[in-house]
């Protein structure tokens, strides 16, 4: 077969233009994709659909507040003056405290979504990873009876705040700022970091 | 004898001021630099850390700090930030050196607004203080979705640059207590490998290491400026030089594809130095990085050489 020399041409510049090879996923790609999967509000992709959305719904209505309420004398900004940064977080964390005065238990975590949690959670704190994730809970633990089990609480200052394994984050609903996990003892909270506030927490979410 | 007992004493003194030298190149124009970890301890030994810093800096005019987290251990009112920070480092602070922080898993997120610690506002952020350097400050208490999206969109903006991530949590470690931040490794190492980051610097461990370069990839411990944990340095394959005897401080120099470090304890005395050369381009590959950096010279550090092997009860 007599091949024309600009279809050759053509064939081999657009053959020099694309990559040598498929770039390789690197394990935090896969992980992202694998965590968005499961995590997803979407019913085509995830049977946890329904719940995950009325959690993110939740969680971010919680962060819209946060933003309205972060104002004034409230809103974290730069400042060399250690004091106002004490003083910025008092004065949020009462004015989330007022707004939430009736919050409780669960009105993040709903009980359709605690469910779901363990699910996602269950196989990470299996094997090596789950032996790993164990050891970084143990490592960084505050001392015990020192957090408080109730929304609105104040995380206490003078605690270690427990770094989150990775590969149990990866695989949980993403939370909109200034709310971020925290595994103490068997519990999970959602802190509010700005305030140093319990925004909620699930019992027994460990093994 | 008493001539034997004048050259014992000239030979004390000729390796005592050696160990007091400057072994950077201290060229001009070139990055200049130091990094501290855990330094939020207010103890003697943070104090003549401090000291050190402030005496080298007159040596090696480095004008900034990198600091490892756990910035201030425990409570973190005005007078902790003033107790724990700033009076420690006045000298440097009064000297023009900015320091950036990270975060470590006994700060509070309210250090991400403190201006002495040029966080920006943000708990992982980025700052190239001259052409052809640039950092990477990640929080690795909490490696989410948001932090690996932004290493990856920022890494792969920074061309060229010498690469440096600075955090808490040590990748590789020989401590007993600690230990390899494994999980944080699985996610971290494959981004940095891809984008081709040159040089690791983190804390949380109270000692210094000097790691072999693991794929390419130069890591340093250094969480001994201002708390000490003897004896839970257990030497292993992955360490180069080790210390965990001796407060200590870095101070690392960047000239052209050259890296040069020197670390000092609270003495001034050099505990460990060499240099290491970055090779090649950067090319993604998230399984080996194709800019790896090699040893330079062969480490003469003057006091004595890591810490004995002890035997390990987990095993």
């Amino acid at each position: 077969m007599r091949v024309s020399p600009w279809l050759a041409i053509a064939l081999l510049s657009s053959a020099c233009a694309a990559p040598a090879a498929t770039e390789e996923k690197t394990p935090a790609d896969v992980a992202l994709e694998q965590g968005e999967k499961k995590t997803s509000t979407d019913p085509a992709v995830n049977p946890d659909a329904a719940a995950l959305a009325e959690f993110k719904m939740r969680v971010d209505a919680y962060a819209d507040m946060h933003k309205e309420l972060a104002k004034g004398d409230a809103k974290p900004q730069e400042t060399a003056d250690p004091a106002k940064i004490s003083a910025t977080k008092q004065a949020l964390a009462g004015r989330v405290q007022a707004t939430r005065v009736n919050a409780k238990q669960g009105d993040l975590f709903t009980p359709a979504v605690q469910p779901v949690f363990r699910r996602l959670l269950s196989p990470e704190l299996k094997g090596e990873d789950g032996h790993d994730a164990k050891e970084v809970l143990k490592d960084d633990a505050p001392a015990a009876g020192t957090v408080p089990f109730k929304v609105n609480g104040k995380y206490p200052e003078s605690q270690p705040l427990p770094s989150v394994p990775a590969n149990l984050l990866l695989t949980l609903p993403v939370l909109p700022a200034p709310l971020e996990y925290r595994i103490v003892g068997k519990h999970m909270l959602i802190l509010d970091m700005a305030a140093d506030l319990v925004a909620d927490y699930m019992l027994n979410v460990m093994p | 004898m008493r001539r034997l007992s004048i050259v014992v004493v000239l030979l004390a003194l000729s390796i005592a001021s050696a160990a007091q030298e400057l072994r950077l190149p201290n060229k001009e124009g070139s990055v200049k630099f130091a990094v501290i970890g855990d330094t939020g301890e207010p103890s003697s030994g943070q104090a003549a850390v401090a000291r050190q810093m402030a005496d080298w800096k007159s040596r090696f005019p480095f004008t900034f700090a990198l600091m490892m987290g756990d910035n201030l251990y425990g409570a973190e009112s005005a007078r902790d930030y003033e107790r724990k920070f700033s009076a420690p480092y006045k000298a440097l602070l009064d000297g023009g050196i900015k320091f950036y922080a990270a975060l470590g898993n006994h700060d509070d997120d309210g250090q991400i607004q403190y201006k002495l610690f040029n966080m920006d506002g943000q708990k992982y952020y980025t700052f190239k203080p001259q052409n052809g350097v640039r950092f990477f400050a990640l929080d690795s208490n909490y490696v989410d979705q948001k932090q690996l999206q932004w290493l990856d969109k920022e890494l792969a903006a920074s061309g060229s640059d010498w690469k440096i991530a600075f955090f808490h949590h040590p990748l590789y470690s020989s401590g007993a207590t600690h230990g390899s931040a494994d999980l944080q490794r699985g996610l971290l190492e494959p981004v940095f490998l891809k984008y081709g980051v040159n040089v690791v610097f983190s804390g949380h461990e109270h000692f210094y290491e000097r790691v072999k370069p693991q794929k390419g990839v130069a890591y340093f411990t250094i969480g001994s400026s201002s708390k000490l944990r003897k004896g839970d340095l257990r030497k292993s394959e992955l360490t180069a030089y080790g210390n965990d005897t001796n407060y200590a401080f870095m101070l690392v120099e960047i000239a052209g594809d050259e890296l040069y470090f020197q670390t000092i304890n609270d003495k001034g005395q050099t505990l460990d130095t060499g240099s290491i050369k970055r090779v090649g381009d950067v090319k993604p590959n998230p399984n080996v990085t194709t800019q790896p950096v090699v040893p330079q010279a062969k480490p003469s550090p003057v006091q004595p050489g890591p810490t004995q092997a002890k035997p390990d009860p987990k095993k």
